[in-house]
Formats: structure tokens, sequence, C-alpha cells
């Protein structure tokens, strides 16, 4: 049992009682109950959220800020209080700074297509990190062809960090943007963003991040973070697949343009052109996911009930409990920090001489569900030279005994290469 | 114990994963190939020799999981000394049962047989077929 545990045993039988919350909880895999940890991508969902798509298409469906009727005025309240409720979360100053889209992929896309090509000359540089997910690195590889700008990597250190003077080393006056994970996808590192963004603004550029990861897991409040745009998703904090976020400070926003044109984005239109809405709706054409919305607000008031806080520290006691189990684990590889204050919720690892597809399928023989694979991080499998890593990640419902079936199941993969 | 019998890991598998037959380069290959699955990063590369139509010898270079370095040395026992298109076909025939248009392995892929387990793990199979994919777009190499 690792020291700092006892800390986290309120948490944990808080956090045990919710359980039963998630019905695919109940199903077994292959003869064994599921150990389900593959939440880097996606988590299970509570039943409240399962309830909150039935109720909307039962009870409320119609579309949203186009009619008079009862039905349409209900779904428009449930989609605008859910934006609200996502700005509260997240402790953006106004629901106005909250555009919906399918997920963190689209709303990175989204500040690319509009605030980039906009903004990004030949000469400008956009710095990036190694541990970037491909949707951090392809969007701003799409622009910076397209404008001429350049795009700098900040290295990934031998422990899995970001190297915090290479960074630094990288930032001068023509650096326009950066665009920052929040955690590692892969390796679970949480950056140090409040400095990094001061440094960025002190050299006037403009701060994405990549909360797909960080959201899900720790309070995180833009206005501390002070960041330009924040990007993240539903699915993998309880909520249906998409439904996503995009916030973005409200004079950027009012000053970027539409990518998508349609309906429900204008104001007015001639045939020589339209005036847009005010944002966010300028950056929502065409009848949004609204059940999506209203479940993702569902799935807001599940986590703010248990705490974000307390959720945070539960991850970091099942972390500081799994590395411990996996150092004990023979012939078992774990990278990045493998210290749970600067390590949330996600452990890379691998069984020495076993590839990662080999063992998650034996793995899954017995229940448990991880990911092997590149992670949608190539750049960061690089620099770990590996081609790809088992990872095993959490949420607010897996407990001890999913980690100690995970240890059993990795004694099986090493029988069966033995 | 149930794990050392059937499933996707049977002992041929194993045993072929952890000894891959005519595994390594031709010299001076006459025919020559790369494929690689870019969902796990599996990469091999097919060399042969070709003598008059027939591969004379076949070798694979693999990085990747068991089951696709088992299916490379599994096919290269099959292949040696076929005719070249004769293979190729067999390839098809043996995709075809993988992605199940067909059900049954022909006589002459027996031993592939260990393999056709992959077909229940949809995301596995591409694994399986990988080294017949390379053969299926193996070029000249000049020589």
């Amino acid at each position: 049992m690792p020291a700092g545990s006892c800390s986290s045993d309120v948490g944990a039988m808080e956090i045990n009682a919710n359980r039963a919350d998630f019905p695919i909880l109940q199903r077994e895999i292959n003869g064994h109950p599921l150990t389900y940890l593959d939440n880097a991508a996606t988590t299970q969902k509570p039943r409240s959220v399962i309830q909150a798509i039935t109720r909307f298409y039962e009870q409320h469906n119609a579309n949203v800020h186009r009619a008079v009727h009862t039905l349409s005025e209900e779904a428009t309240a449930l989609y605008e209080d859910a934006r609200a409720k996502v700005a509260r979360f997240i402790g953006a100053p106004s629901a106005r700074c909250i555009v919906f889209t399918r997920g963190t992929t689209e709303a990175i896309n989204l500040v690319a297509q509009s605030w980039a090509r906009a903004h990004l000359t030949a000469g400008n540089e956009i710095v990036l990190s190694e541990m970037e997910h491909h949707s951090n690195i392809v969007p701003w590889q799409m622009v910076a062809r397209e404008t001429g700008a350049a795009i700098r990597y900040a290295r990934v250190t031998p422990r899995g960090l970001l190297d915090r003077k290479h960074f630094s080393s990288l930032l001068n006056k023509n650096t326009r943007l950066v665009a920052l994970t929040h955690t590692s996808n892969v390796l679970g590192t949480v950056n140090p963003l409040r400095d990094m963004i001061s440094e960025a603004h002190d050299l006037g550029a403009v701060v994405l991040v990549d909360g797909a990861q960080g959201v899900p897991r720790a309070p995180v409040d833009v206005a501390a973070l002070d960041c330009e745009f924040l990007a993240f998703s539903g699915h993998k904090m309880l909520a249906p697949t998409g439904i996503g976020v995009l916030y973005a400070k409200e004079h950027i926003l009012a000053s970027m343009e539409p990518v998508q044109g349609g309906g429900g984005m204008i104001t007015r239109v001639e045939e020589a052109g339209a005036e847009w809405m005010e944002p966010p709706w300028r950056f929502e054409a065409g009848t949004p996911n609204i059940a999506g919305a209203a479940a993702l607000a569902t799935a807001v008031d599940y986590l703010t009930a248990i705490g974000m806080a307390e959720v945070q520290a539960w991850e970091a006691s099942l972390t500081e409990y799994a590395l411990a189990a996996l150092d004990q684990a023979p012939g078992i590889t774990v990278f990045g920090p493998r210290d749970s204050l600067i390590q949330s919720g996600v452990i890379a690892f691998n069984a020495d001489g076993v590839h990662p597809h080999d063992a998650a399928q034996i793995l899954d023989e017995v229940g448990v569900a991880v990911r092997g694979g590149h992670h949608c991080c190539q750049l960061l499998m690089r620099r770990l030279g590996v081609p790809a890593v088992l990872r095993a990640s959490f949420s607010v419902y897996n407990d001890q005994g999913d980690v100690e079936r995970l240890i059993g199941g990795l004694e099986r993969v090493a029988r069966v290469f033995r | 114990m149930d794990e050392d019998k059937g499933g996707l890991y049977r002992a041929v598998i194993l045993e072929h994963a952890k000894n891959p037959r005519n595994s390594g380069r031709v010299e001076n290959p006459t025919l020559q190939a790369r494929a690689s699955n870019p969902l796990c990063g599996d990469e091999l590369e097919l060399t042969a020799s070709l003598e008059g139509g027939i591969l004379a010898d076949i070798r694979f270079q693999v990085r990747g999981c068991a089951i696709v370095t088992a299916a490379a040395s599994l096919m290269s026992q099959v292949v040696q000394g076929q005719d070249l298109e004769v293979a190729r076909v067999l390839g098809r025939t043996f995709a075809g049962v993988m992605e199940g248009e067909a059900s049954d392995l022909p006589a002459d892929l027996a031993a592939l047989e260990p393999l056709v387990e992959v077909k229940k793990h949809r995301s596995r199979i591409k694994c399986a077929l990988l080294p017949w994919y390379a053969l299926a777009d193996a070029e000249g190499a000049g020589g």
C-alpha cells in the first residue's frame, strides 16, 4: 500500500459508492468483471447522463433558437443553461465565451481555421510541444502550410516533463501562438501552465490550452490560467460523444470569423451576403447537438457534486498506488514522471519483450481494458524511443481493485510470453 | 491453464513469434516491399529473390506484435518456392477467409489455420494480413 493512501480513504469510500451509478460496469468481458482503464480515450457514462439524453428526446425534443412553441423554448433553455453551466465549471466570466463543438479536435480546428489563418503570416512562429496529441499538432501544420508560419516543438525530457528551459528558448517576438496540453494523454504529465502562459503573454503570444485530459481530472480555471483558448471534450468527462467545448476570451471570439456558414449563425441574409450573429452562436452553424449539451451539463453536475479537487486527489491516490504496484511487478517498464504530484490519472508502461497490442489483447481476455499503441502521439513515441506503449488511465469510478486486476492481468501476460 | 490452449495466442503462434522463420533480408533482392499498420505502428519489410517467376527465397524483417511476426513467419513457409502469382492468389484467398468472405481455408493454406482465430478480433485482422499485403504490393528491386 503506497504512502499517502490514508488521506484518500475518505475519498475512496465516497468515490467507490459511485461505481453503482455506471451501468456498464456491471458487464462481464470474457467471463470477467469489466476493469475499465481506458478513460483517457473515453470515460463511461453515469446513469444520470444516459437518462438526460433519453429525457431530452422523450420530453423536450425540438430545435433551438427557432420557434416560439413550448418544446423549442425548453430545448433552447436546456442548451443555453448547459452553456452557462460549462462556463461556471471552468471559471469563465460569461456563457458568451463558450462555443459548443463536436469535441476537442473540432475546437482546436476552429481556432486554427478562424483565428490563426487570419493572424499568422510568414515569419510568425507557433510553439507546440513534443507531448501534444496529433489533434494539437496537425491543425497547426495545416495552418502553417497555408500561411508560411513556422512550428517549433518544445522538447520533452527523459522523465517525460516538458523541458521548461527549451520552451523558454523557443519564445521570441515572432511567437504568435503557443498551444500546449494541460495534461499529457500518454504520460499523465501535468504542465506548469500558469508560468508558461504568462511567459508567452510577456512576448505578446496568444495561448491555446488542450484541456482534453486536464479538464476531466482537475479543477481548471480559465480566469486563473489566463489562456486565450481552452478546448475540451465531453466524452472524456462522463458526457456523451459528439459534444465538446471551445472557451475563448470574449474579445477574441468577437474578432473571429466563422468557419462554417448556415442557419442559426446569421442575423440577416441578402443576395450579396450575410451578417453574422454575435459569438458564440456565430460559430454554431446548423442544428447543434442539443441532447449532447444537456447531457454534458448533467455530467458537469455529477463531477461538481463529487468536487473536482476530490476527483484530482482520488486519481492521484490511484496513480500512486498503481505506480507502486507496477514497480513491484517484474518485467514492467514505466514511462513518465512517476510522481503523482505532477502526474494525473494516466500511466504509460510496457511489458518487457511484449508488444503493447499483444499485452492489451491478453489483458482483455481477463476483462481489463487498456490501450496499447502510439496514442496519437508519434512525436512523443519517438522521444521515448518506443513504437508504442500500454496506457492505463483512471476516472472517478476506478478503485484499487481495478489496479490489482491490471497487475494480475500483467502476470498472465508474462506467463503467456515467458 | 486455459491461457495456454486455443485463443489468439496458441502455442504455434507464440513459437513462430519467438522464433520467426526466414527472418532478415535477402541479399540483392529482386522483389521488395514495405508495409505498415498506422494503427499500431507495426512495420515490416519483405525481400525476396525471384527466379523465373518462382519465389526462390523470401525473408521478412518485422517490427511489430506477435501476430504480425507469426503471420510473416508462417507465410514465408507457405510461399517459399511458389510461383509469385500463385502466391498472390493464395494471399487473396487468405484475406477472403480473414475478412469473412469465405469460411474455410483451402488445403494449400492449412498451415495458416492457427491465424484464423484472429478474425474474431476486428482490430487485429490487418496484423495477420500485413505480410500478404506486402507481397501483393512488392515490386522489382532494380536488381
